[in-house]
């Protein structure tokens, strides 16, 4: 009995072993292979490599170049985000309490911690600046002519994806600049006749942003935004494979050829063009490495400051803008008034249903004068207003926030630490040398 | 039923409620006659409204209590007959709240004092109203409302902590009636300014004092030269223990020197800044004095403490700026900082070597905090040493890749 299954295990390891050797000439990468991470086994009854051989072999129309590589860094900026946010998440706590003394931490006790923390927050308004550049090239190459407006509103719906992640992590440090800005935005909110005031108060929770605040935009940044990005990014990567990139602005007539095969997917592999591997792998190594460096640089010479912890009893001195899209909202209100932020908003809006109406054969700028002009105000506009914002770098809370609430402190409550002329040193707004720098 | 006593029914009826609601809740006093047949509101409705929101009317007192008459008329001969005192004259007031107010037996179920007429008597106003006759001077009402009369916690009082000096100014701010008795009208705008005045209306710290902390509030009069050391003192205790065990403390006593008065002002009380001090010294001291350079030395132990103060802030704002926990640094930072506040106190002693003592400390602290700062800076500059390996590998990489990229475009496969 022992004899049998002991001559029974002998077997399953060595047919294990013999897996292990038939699958690799180098046993060391035998296991790798034999469990899936190389070439091996499952692979042969999965055909995972003759996937993985079509689209290394895949060529890319001859006029696909630098500019293409828009997208891919998007995408890596977001593989970026989920990488820094994971490790953020393992010591963030999301309370009202632990929220700012966990970011404490993670910047100056975590091994690290600060790098990931500060490429999380320069990756997120790169990110922002990228996937503009990257509408802007399919914009203006009118490549979301049919057959690809779809892919156009998927990457519309991305971009709100994004800007929801950066709106919901922007009060996760929970310092007095996040606080007072999401109370800014809430207020004005809350001004839109009948339904502001309901629509903040389900944002928030509450009727100021509070525990119940931060707890559900924490679930939102790191739970539920994630699967809806990935949903929609493997939706748009698909529809990028099936109708392929868009030809070059000279190429007339897809559409007719589209309608006249009856399909939506390219005709078979291109026959001519540069093949995905190596030539477009090595391009997006290049371009990944440098990305990355960029934002590593950037985290290091540039890391987050932080402000004093959020106190909704104190509104502090000035609001200073950490993110792309808030220094732009800045620069609008600023400059132009609250109808100036809406009419730009409109402008944005406008962009969104110009696949549904700009639908003819014409893809030159010269031929579609409308879109051109709309499409120039818009990204030359946001460029515009981002560098103002960044020029005008910190604002003073509006004078409605906050009076009755200071009106009813009970007790004056220190904000930090007393200095020897009788009035309080309040940590400094920013550093003139972090404002000189670009985004923040 | 006559015109005037539908009148006064209709008057009532718009009335009684807010009365009734009060009694419901357990304020109201004894009811001594229905609200629908008092006479009195017929013709004084407004000051009813306003008598119905002050202490009295929760204590079950009514106009004729005061003013007399017979509330049961509604015609005015009837109504404004027997004992009926009208609008008292300043004098007649004193003696119409004083019959209460200076009953003891009456006044104790309320907790207050019955002292007022007395304390009265003392002051300046006192002496003129009562003693003089002078009309010029207030009497109660002038401070405490006729009709509305609020306890002092209430913040529409007139005699709330954020409402007195404004009670006072009303006279005191009034130059062509100061002027009759040589005041000047500066007080009150200089209190706002002063330091008293931003605790008050800034910080909303009502321990600190008004008016009538330093002056009293019924036996208002201005402190002597001989007391100014004590009526601050009462706030003030440390400073005051400091100045009488110093040698500036026996002259203040005596009247020889006045006081705190001598270096800071009364109703200003600007803070004194440490810039000043040797200055202030030679007002009384000749500049080549011993007590001069004693001012210069215990100036320069006090602005340099300051500086390293200051400093210390600056460290801990860039700390916090960094994200680094400042819990630990700020702990030193008061404990330098409880030090600096001593030294205020022991430079009204003149004691040299304590302040260095003191000084010291605060210096010590300060550049602990300094010390951990610059150590944390450093440590975050080394940061600037990773763009070295990042940049390496990154140029190396696109180096070969780019490298790579040509050799497959002179292949042809580009």
């Amino acid at each position: 009995m022992i004899r049998q299954a002991l001559t029974a295990l002998r077997r399953a390891i060595t047919g294990v072993w013999d897996d292990i050797k038939a699958s690799t000439d180098a046993s060391l990468l035998g296991l790798a292979r034999f469990v899936g991470l190389l070439y091996g086994p499952i692979d042969r009854s999965l055909s995972i490599d003759q996937a993985l051989r079509k689209s290394l072999r895949y060529r890319l129309a001859p006029h696909v170049g630098w500019r293409h590589a828009l997208g891919s860094i998007t995408y890596l900026l977001f593989i970026v985000l989920v990488i820094t946010g994971v490790l953020l998440a393992i010591f963030y706590r999301p309370s009202v309490q632990e929220a700012y003394p966990s970011i404490q931490h993670i910047v100056s006790e975590t091994p690290f911690g600060w790098l990931a923390r500060d490429l999380h927050h320069w990756s997120a308004n790169l990110i922002v600046i990228v996937l503009l550049m990257h509408m802007a090239r399919v914009f203006f190459e009118a490549a979301y002519k049919p057959p690809r407006e779809t892919n156009w509103l998927i990457g519309i719906v991305l971009l709100f994806v994004v800007l929801l992640f950066g709106g919901t992590g922007y009060l996760l440090p929970w310092d007095q600049w996040s606080y007072w800005t999401l109370t800014e935005v809430m207020t004005a909110i809350s001004s839109v006749p009948m339904v502001g005031r309901r629509m903040a108060e389900a944002v928030m929770g509450d009727v100021i942003p509070s525990g119940a605040t931060l707890s559900r935009f924490f679930a939102l940044h790191v739970i539920v935004l994630p699967w809806i990005a990935f949903a929609l990014l493997g939706y748009h990567f698909t529809l990028v494979r099936r109708r392929g990139i868009a030809p070059p602005m000279n190429v007339e007539g897809e559409r007719r050829r589209w309608k006249r095969s009856g399909r939506f997917s390219p005709d078979g592999q291109p026959k001519e063009g540069t093949p995905f591997y190596p030539n477009h792998l090595l391009r997006s190594f290049i371009v990944a490495l440098v990305t990355v460096a960029i934002a590593i640089t950037l985290a290091i010479l540039y890391p987050r400051v932080l402000a004093d912890p959020a106190d909704p009893y104190t509104v502090p001195e000035t609001l200073v803008s950490t993110w792309v899209p808030v220094d732009v909202s800045l620069a609008l209100i600023r400059l132009a008034g609250t109808w100036g932020f809406v009419l730009f908003s409109l402008l944005g809006v406008s962009l969104i249903l110009i696949p549904l109406l700009d639908r003819g054969p014409a893809r030159k700028l010269r031929e579609r004068p409308v879109v051109a002009v709309l499409g120039l105000a818009f990204f030359i506009g946001y460029v515009g207003l981002w560098i103002a914002g960044r020029v005008i770098g910190a604002v003073a809370p509006s004078e409605s926030l906050g009076t009755g609430v200071v009106a009813e402190q009970p007790v004056p409550r220190p904000p930090s630490v007393p200095l020897p002329d009788g009035t309080r040193a309040e940590p400094s707004p920013a550093p003139e040398s972090q404002r000189e720098g670009g985004v923040r | 039923m006559s015109r005037r006593r539908l009148i006064a029914a209709i008057g009532g009826l718009v009335l009684l409620p807010p009365v009734a609601v009060g009694r419901l809740a357990g304020q109201g006093g004894p009811v001594t006659q229905d609200e629908s047949t008092y006479g009195c509101i017929v013709c004084h409705a407004d000051m009813r409204r306003a008598f119905a929101q002050g202490a009295h009317a929760e204590r079950g007192i009514r106009c004729h209590s005061c003013h007399g008459g017979d509330t049961t008329q509604v015609e005015i001969p009837a109504a404004h007959r027997g004992r009926f005192l009208g609008a008292p004259s300043k004098r007649a007031t004193i003696d119409l709240c004083a019959s209460c107010h200076s009953d003891p037996n009456q006044m104790r179920q309320y907790g207050l004092a019955a002292d007022q007429l007395a304390e009265f008597r003392t002051s300046r106003h006192g002496e003129l109203l009562l003693a003089r006759g002078n009309d010029d001077a207030p009497t109660c009402i002038d401070c405490h409302e006729a009709h509305t009369i609020r306890p002092a916690n209430d913040a529409r009082s007139m005699v709330h902590p954020t409402n007195i000096p404004r009670t006072c100014g009303r006279c005191h701010d009034d130059a062509a009636l100061m002027q009759k008795y040589g005041l000047s009208v500066d007080q009150l705008s200089r209190f706002m300014a002063g330091a008293h005045g931003k605790a008050i209306f800034e910080d909303r710290n009502f321990a600190a004092p008004t008016c009538i902390g330093c002056h009293g509030s019924h036996a208002a009069l201005p402190p002597n030269v001989t007391e100014t050391a004590h009526v601050c003192g009462k706030c003030h205790v440390l400073l005051a223990d400091a100045l009488y065990a110093g040698p500036h403390g026996t002259p203040s006593l005596t009247g020889s020197i006045s006081g705190c008065l001598g270096c800071h002002t009364n109703h200003g009380t600007e803070r004194l800044p440490p810039e000043q001090i040797s200055e202030l010294c030679v007002t009384c001291h000749a500049a080549e004095s011993s007590m001069a350079t004693l001012g210069q030395e215990i100036e320069d132990q006090v602005l340099h403490a300051r500086g390293e103060l200051e400093l210390a802030a600056e460290a801990i704002a860039r700390m916090v700026n960094t994200g680094r926990d400042v819990a630990d640094e700020r702990f030193r930072y008061r404990a330098a900082y409880t030090a600096y506040q001593q030294l205020a106190k022991v430079q009204h002693s003149l004691d040299l070597e304590q302040l260095e003592d003191l000084g010291r400390e605060v210096r010590s602290n300060a550049a602990v905090v300094r010390s951990t700062a610059e150590a944390y800076a450093e440590e975050r500059w080394e940061h600037n040493l990773l763009l070295l390996p990042v940049w390496f590998l990154t140029l190396s990489g696109v180096t070969f890749a780019a490298f790579k990229l040509r050799e497959l475009g002179r292949a042809g496969h580009g």
